[in-house]
């Protein structure tokens, strides 16, 4: 009984303790923006490393050191993060890599784009059979998950930038269609539709010149929050081999390849699932922020 | 309720036939000749003949098509074509041991992640619990379960020397023993091949459950809110129910709904997670099949790997519906 007592009284200190937390103004304003801040930090800190990778990198990427075989980190003065089994520099092949990853994540996220909100929109704005068939071809896709899809769409193109893009930016389709879809349905039913199509406007022309602007807002501020699967899945395809064939340096290549050394050399794959993990953190924080911008009731969800 | 069911085995047949088109016109219709895949440039082309007749790959598109639906239905895919023997007797060897890792990690992501959902659901207006809850969440999201995997043997298996570096134990030899009856003659050895096959079962089950346990947690987080908010939770409180009873007698019970949508979706990421964590662990098992089978280009293998982690998905989420019905009546009238 007396343990019980215990644990409810600290229970009730700990209430307590975070409500005097919860109620200063700016506690408040941290809990607001700091995990905005973190995430737009790093995710702009990965676009300026990614952008300017051959003027930050120390040295070229595939430049072979000889003298230098898997040096551990600080070992040899100017490889800051070490060597792998070739005596390439890895922090510059980290950075050369951030490359890769955000070439995917932004272009698969564009083509799924592209690709999804019309067809999310002819659903929304049209209905009828149309969108019952766009709709359960976008269920079907949604059956798979993106990186087995992404693995069917590898197996019968070949591992390559293109593909890799090709393959994750058709995974990301389902999610565009019905987001456009559901706003297209909203849209369709305001005023300034009636009007367009009053004056005479054709289908077409009403839902590329009325419903697509006004959708487009809405849709630009989501879109952030699926750069992080595509990241995610660049790194699990390269880890596999079936991504960015190797002398281009991934994260998930260099992972992959440090991988036979993990018993001497810990640190190549240290530092490049580090840096993976800190990019889809950094997205995924971004992505959070935007949905609560956006819709505050699933705040914190 | 025999409608419902009714009903929905209708739509799952069109959802796995879909899913199996796009598999197959995935793997036939996109540019790139499986036989040129497989042999090289330099094959010659009698060779080519030769394997393009193997495969079935001379006759129309359409009769594939159909000769491919309907022996996946029967689970026939075919022979390896770098091995010789059949498709579906590797994945039936492979099955149990990828069906162990995902059975495992969802114990771990069970334990992890639903007790911190439901934690941070009930204080989610407390920051000292809250915060450190949402970390520890998000960490698990953007965690690539590879590295953690990779982590995880640097440490408890190089370092430390605890867990074996790679491989499954021995499965094989279990299962027999359950399918003889050994069990019974020889309890110890059974025990210790258990022993084995968990010892080698662990760092797999932590990797890939951690990483789940925050899609779990997630998901388990805005079931508990949403069931927070009905009323008949403030009715029990408005009885002058304690806080203790409203949640394990009135929340918790309304939970099985959306538990078993989270165990729908868990299946399906578990078992992509499962190509990556058998990479990593150099595990056996399906995900491990299939990742070498692309590497070697060997296309019956792949295609019947991919075969089946589709139609277990699908099933998986047939199953789920149908348990929507039994948990909560009235699904089936909706």
């Amino acid at each position: 009984m007396a343990i019980v007592r215990g644990a409810d009284r600290a229970e009730l200190a700990l209430a307590r303790a975070g409500e005097e937390m919860r109620g200063t103004a700016r506690a408040r304003y941290l809990r607001r923006w700091l995990p905005i801040g973190i995430g737009i930090f790093l995710a702009v800190a990965m676009i300026v490393v990614a952008a300017a990778a051959p003027l930050l990198a120390p040295m070229s990427p595939s430049a072979q050191f000889s003298g230098a075989v898997l040096k551990a980190p600080g070992a040899v003065e100017r490889h800051l993060l070490g060597t792998d089994e070739f005596g390439r520099d890895l922090l510059s092949r980290i950075i050369r890599g951030a490359r890769v990853s955000l070439q995917v994540g932004l272009a698969s996220v564009i083509f799924g784009f592209a690709l999804g909100v019309p067809l999310g929109i002819v659903a929304g704005f049209r209905g009828g059979r149309s969108e019952t068939l766009i709709m359960r071809c976008t269920d079907m896709l949604m059956a798979f998950p993106t990186l087995l899809l992404a693995l069917i769409i590898v197996t019968a193109l070949g591992g390559s930038l293109i593909n890799e893009i090709l393959a994750i930016g058709v995974a990301l389709t389902p999610n565009f269609v019905r987001l456009a879809r559901g706003l297209a349905l909203t849209i369709r039913e305001q005023d300034y539709i009636l009007a367009a199509r009053a004056l005479g406007g054709g289908q077409l022309r009403v839902m590329a010149g009325h419903v697509f602007p006004n959708a487009l807002y809405a849709l630009v501020v989501v879109a952030p929050r699926y750069i992080a699967t595509p990241i995610r899945t660049e790194a699990g395809l390269s880890f596999l081999g079936l991504g960015i064939p190797p002398p281009t340096p991934s994260w998930g290549n260099i992972l992959s390849e440090g991988r036979q050394y993990i018993k001497c050399c810990p640190w190549l794959t240290t530092f490049s699932g580090l840096a993976i993990m800190v990019a889809v953190l950094a997205f995924n924080l971004v992505g959070d922020a935007l949905r609560d911008l956006l819709d505050p009731r699933l705040r914190g969800e | 309720m025999f409608q419902y069911v009714l009903r929905r085995l209708l739509i799952a047949v069109p959802m796995l036939l879909g899913a199996m088109s796009i598999v197959f016109f995935a793997m036939r219709v996109l540019p790139g000749d499986p036989c040129v895949a497989m042999m090289g440039d330099q094959a010659t082309s009698e060779a080519l003949a030769d394997c393009t007749r193997n495969l079935g790959l001379s006759r129309p598109l359409a009769v594939q098509y159909v000769d491919y639906l309907w022996r996946s239905i029967r689970l026939d895919f075919g022979n390896s074509f770098r091995q010789g023997y059949p498709v579906s007797e590797y994945i039936a060897r492979m099955f149990p041991h990828t069906f162990v890792l995902v059975m495992a990690s969802a114990i771990v992501a069970a334990l992890v992640g639903i007790p911190i959902g439901i934690l941070s659901a009930l204080h989610r207006r407390n920051p000292l619990v809250d915060y450190p809850l949402r970390i520890i969440a998000l960490l698990g999201l953007s965690m690539p379960v590879f590295w953690l995997g990779i982590l995880l043997l640097i440490v408890f298996s190089l370092r430390l020397d605890l867990f074996p570096l790679i491989g499954g134990g021995d499965l094989d030899g279990v299962i027999g023993m359950i399918r003889s009856g050994e069990v019974f003659s020889h309890p110890g050895d059974f025990f210790a091949g258990v022993g084995d096959v968990l010892h080698h079962l662990t760092l797999p089950a932590l990797a890939l459950g951690f990483t789940l346990a925050a899609t779990v947690s997630r998901l388990s987080r805005s079931a508990m809110l949403e069931i927070i908010s009905q009323d008949y939770i403030r009715t029990a409180r408005a009885k002058g129910q304690g806080e203790r009873a409203v949640v394990y007698k009135h929340a918790l019970r309304n939970m099985m709904v959306p538990l078993l949508t989270i165990i729908g979706i868990f299946v399906a990421i578990a078992l992509t997670g499962t190509v990556l964590t058998e990479t990593v662990f150099t595990r056996p098992g399906l995900g491990k099949m299939l990742v070498d089978a692309i590497g070697a280009r060997d296309y019956p293998v792949a295609q019947g790997a991919i075969t089946v982690f589709t139609m277990i998905i699908i099933l998986v989420n047939l199953v789920v519906d149908m348990l929507y019905a039994v948990v909560d009546p009235r699904v089936a009238y909706r």
